[in-house]
């Protein structure tokens, strides 16, 4: 007996059986050589049909279309052959207790146009295996097109095959070629996540120490949920500039605790803080875009400058869409100043992609977004806007548009890479 | 130009990830050779003659800049800094290693490209007019179309392991240049009176051994039923096409054998359950996949733009013949010439796909499209600036007047790289293009088309002039063919006589072309006089050979 992957309702993707003794594997020399100086021929090869037969399955309980029409057993299970013309069953297949389709060899196709119409014309709703030369590398499609369990050919190993199941995770057929705008709007946000997912993962893997600098800002939110839901090794540390609203300072808490991750608070360094003060005035920010950018520098950049010291990379949760700014935006990019890489993995999310993302897996927002804050910084720098207003039209409002930054994303480093 | 949303992005990266994953199995000793290989084919990679070899899908033949720099990178890292334009407006590199392959897969999806589908028993990469979007004789955009197919077609569970290879295309101009009727499936876009776009639908046709013109199965297709109509050709198909002969496996046997009212009526048989179905596309799904589609804005026309340009008589050769209009008149597509001397038609260097990214910033909107005769074009070209395009082309050795002349020659890589290939065909091609070069002006539009064996990648059924290299005792003969073409309905070409000598085909092509010369009537072109007069005045042309052998 071989290996029996199965898909239950409940349960999810099982394997049943056990794997058959085999012996180690020999690596492969890549035939990078070719195939050689021969004028060859192209020569059909019909092989036979490899793995369990349907015999060593069920003992006998299969019988072929041909019996099964010509009046079977009650509860006989059917065994399909790749020429079988399984519409001879419309309306009969209600009972059914198993249909089983015999795939000869891997090339041949027929087997899962049986399967779409045993699906979809004859509504055949139990269970559909897929036996014969079946592998891991085939179960994805075989699942897709309605089978839900798979008599693995001797050879393959349960594992990959359980793992081939999960392969694509937005496939282009259905709703993302030919549905509503709604079902193409949620699957893009499906693609969406796990494209972040997947660059998070990768970059957990390939940085030292690697961090996301949260501000607490729902993009920060959406990043820090999914470093948490895939339990990356990416630290999470946010800047507590001494001015920040006090709705975002009880997010961290929040946060702590939703997750039980720590969130390291860096703050300022307070010498330069109160020398700041004692020199300009508390709020001289508003004075000109050289005290406000010192006062940014002292309290924001300073701190995640050390913060980052002795880490190779860091993630950010800035947006294209935000400003203008950060309209070209890559994904991933150097950031010189630092001397380290600096990933952007939602550079091409929309604000409905975020506040979807909140709502798809419940995260925790900051409430000032819901009192007209969009963009949230410190206290006296940020201000609710209109709908109609600039996403960033609520930072430093007194100033041009293009000055807009605090310093941490820096004009040479937000240039594509 | 299509720009991937976050849907496309992710499938090309999980295929990285799955293709990964199963090279380092195969490596391993984990998969065996026989289930690796339909893997390894549906993501382009075959074991060739001397190496592997990669085709990289060019959907619908348009490149940004940017890729073309990448694939020049990857020709430079990975192979041997060329790579090689195909007939399918596909892409190959030629000497790639199995190993480096995923890599090479995951630095081009950085760049929005792939090899999905680019070989093996499934719906292959599609193809199109290229100069879609801009053809002065264009009537609906083939584009989205195409694109809407891609991704339907696209890792489609039920599609994949069909009894063979399946080619399709789609025509949205009067002039037919996508070679409609040698494909296996295959749209012509029309209006109808009411202005709504339907389709003719086009079965069966196909080059190979057994080369077949396409017929017609349906006649008005409304573009809202493109996907299910498609799905109920390709059902049928999958359950009734031959799988015990390799040979008679592709869709035109089978569509031969039934008749085509037959094959139309089964079709129509499945299509009655789909159509009005969960794939029927909506003005809705045409509108957001057109949306991809970010053309440049060309501006309202201005008189004067192609005024004044310099009378050199090199350059106006090149206007002449490989400068196209479009529908701006302000603007111009123009062909970069791949058919150069002594290089194998369709390749190009590292080095001159970094120049041509260059000119296609400068010049075209960072755009090129990549043509199936195996050329390039720039689609958006300011007429203004033709004369300075022209005159970096020809610094470039691009500039060659020769668009669709004698020496335009479209060939397979023949029996220098493939391990199907029964002869070579790059040396002689090249031979032949010397030998009509001198009267190749004189001749005027003359497809001469070259395949190494009977799969007739070099298309040289439809060829006005046709060569296919056969095997004769180890030495390399042909077979010449006259009167084939991918257009206008398509026609293939009629066998001469038997096979001739390598040395005798350059003095056997020039004298059907003499044939042609002598034969012509006011202004006719070579496929016009042999429309008229039909094989046999050219048959002894053939007898050069016979009596140099004597």
């Amino acid at each position: 007996m071989s290996l029996l992957l199965e898909i239950d309702a409940q349960k999810g993707a099982l394997i049943r059986g056990e794997a058959v003794e085999r012996p180690a594997p020999k690596p492969v020399k890549p035939a990078n050589e070719g195939a050689g100086d021969v004028r060859r021929k192209i020569v059909p090869v019909v092989k036979p049909p490899a793995g369990p037969s349907a015999s060593e399955w069920e003992n006998g309980a299969y019988v072929s279309l041909q019996n099964w029409l010509e009046g079977a057993p009650k509860g006989a299970a059917i065994l399909l052959q790749p020429a079988d013309d399984v519409r001879a069953l419309e309306g009969r297949v209600g009972d059914v207790p198993l249909i089983s389709v015999d795939f000869h060899r891997i090339g041949d196709g027929r087997g899962y146009t049986h399967a779409f119409l045993l699906r979809k014309r004859l509504n055949y709703a139990g269970p559909l295996r897929a036996i014969g030369a079946v592998t891991a590398d085939q179960v994805f499609a075989l699942a897709r097109v309605g089978f839900d369990s798979f008599a693995l050919r001797a050879d393959q190993n349960g594992e990959t095959a359980l793992a081939a199941l999960g392969t694509f995770s937005v496939p282009y057929q259905g709703a993302v070629v030919a549905g509503t705008a709604a079902d193409r709007e949620a699957a893009l946000l499906d693609a969406k996540v796990r494209l972040l997912d997947l660059a998070l993962k990768n970059i957990a893997m390939s940085h030292n120490r690697p961090a996301l600098a949260s501000s607490l800002s729902a993009e920060d939110m959406v990043i820090a949920d999914a470093i948490a839901r895939l339990n990356l090794p990416i630290d999470v540390f946010t800047l507590d500039t001494g001015r920040l609203h006090s709705e975002t300072l009880d997010l961290v808490e929040a946060t702590k605790q939703r997750y039980g991750r720590e969130i390291e608070v860096v703050k300022p360094d307070a010498g330069a803080v109160s020398d700041y003060v004692t020199r300009h005035g508390a709020d001289a920010f508003y004075e000109s875009v050289e005290l406000r950018k010192l006062c940014c520098n002292i309290r924001k950049v300073a701190p995640l400058n050390t913060a980052l010291k002795g880490r190779s990379a860091w993630v950010t949760g800035q947006r294209r869409e935000q400003a203008v700014t950060r309209g070209a935006l890559p994904e991933t990019e150097r950031d010189a100043e630092r001397d380290m890489q600096k990933y952007n993995p939602l550079a091409d999310w929309t604000w409905t992609d975020v506040l979807a993302y909140a709502n798809r897996f419940d995260i925790p927002l900051n409430p000032l977004y819901q009192r007209g804050y969009v963009s949230i910084g410190c206290e006296p720098c940020t201000k609710a806007i209109r709908p109609d207003e600039d996403p960033r039209a609520g930072r430093w409002w007194w100033e041009n548009q293009d000055s807009r930054e605090c310093g941490l994303h820096t004009a040479a480093n937000t240039r594509a890479a | 130009m299509y720009r991937y949303d976050a849907v496309d992005r992710l499938i090309v990266e999980e295929r990285v990830a799955q293709f990964r994953d199963q090279t380092e199995r195969y490596l391993a000793g984990l998969l065996d050779e026989d289930a690796f290989k339909p893997l390894r084919l549906q993501n382009g990679l075959y074991i060739q003659k001397h190496a592997p070899m990669l085709r990289i899908a060019i959907p619908y033949g348009v490149l940004s800049s940017e890729q073309v720099r990448m694939l020049s990178s990857i020709a430079r890292r990975y192979d041997r800094s060329y790579v090689h334009f195909t007939t399918r407006q596909n892409l190959q590199y030629n000497w790639p290693k199995v190993e480096d392959v995923w890599k090479i897969l995951a630095e081009l999806a950085t760049v929005s490209m792939h090899a999905i589908q680019t070989s093996g028993s499934c719906v292959r990469n599609i193809t199109t007019d290229p100069f879609a979007g801009v053809a002065a004789d264009e009537i609906v955009d083939p584009r989205p179309y195409c694109e809407i197919m891609r991704q339907w077609s696209t890792l489609h569970p039920e599609f994949a392991a069909l009894p063979r290879k399946f080619k399709v295309a789609f025509n949205g101009a009067k002039e037919d240049r996508a070679a409609i009727y040698v494909h296996d499936l295959a749209f012509d876009l029309y209006r109808d009176q009411a202005g709504e776009v339907r389709m003719k639908v086009l079965v069966g046709g196909g080059q190979g051994r057994t080369p077949r013109i396409a017929a017609v199965i349906k006649d008005d297709l409304h573009w809202t039923e493109l996907l299910t109509y498609s799905e109920a050709v390709l059902r049928t198909y999958n359950k009734l096409g031959r799988r015990d002969n390799i040979f008679k496996a592709r869709i035109k046997i089978q569509v031969e054998a039934l008749g085509a009212e037959e094959f139309a009526r089964l079709t129509n048989e499945e299509w009655a359950h789909l159509k009005n179905g969960p794939n029927t596309l909506t003005q809705e799904a045409l509108d957001r996949v057109a949306a991809h589609f970010v053309d440049p804005v060309l501006g309202a026309p201005s008189e004067a733009a192609s005024q004044n340009l310099p009378t050199d008589a090199r350059f106006r050769e090149w206007m002449t013949q490989n400068v196209v209009d479009v529908r701006h008149p302000d603007y111009a597509a123009v062909n970069i010439s791949l058919k150069r001397k002594d290089i194998a038609p369709g390749d190009a260097t590292s080095d001159e796909m970094d120049a041509i990214a260059d000119i296609a910033d400068r010049y075209s909107f960072s755009e090129v499209r990549v043509n199936h005769t195996q050329n390039l074009v720039l689609p958006y070209v300011a007429r203004a600036k033709l004369f300075e395009l022209w005159a970096e082309l020809d610094k470039l050795g691009f500039a060659r007047p020769n668009i669709s002349l004698a020496s335009d020659i479209i060939c397979c890589p023949g029996g220098d790289f493939c391990s199907l290939a029964n002869a070579r065909s790059i040396p002689l091609s090249a031979r032949v293009a010397e030998r009509l070069e001198p009267i190749e002006s004189e001749l005027g539009p003359l497809a001469i088309k070259m395949s190494g064996c009977i799969n007739a990648c070099g298309h040289h059924h439809v060829g006005h002039i046709g060569i296919l290299g056969v095997e004769k005792g180890g030495e390399d003969w042909y077979q010449v063919l006259v009167g084939g073409r991918a257009d206008k309905g398509g026609r293939l070409a009629s066998l001469l006589g038997k096979a001739v000598r390598e040395d005798d085909i350059p003095a056997i092509v020039e004298g059907i072309a003499r044939t042609y010369l002598n034969q012509r009537q006011n202004g006719e072109t070579f496929i016009d006089t042999f429309e008229r007069i039909g094989a046999e005045p050219f048959k002894p042309a053939l007898e050069i050979s016979e009596q140099a052998q004597a």
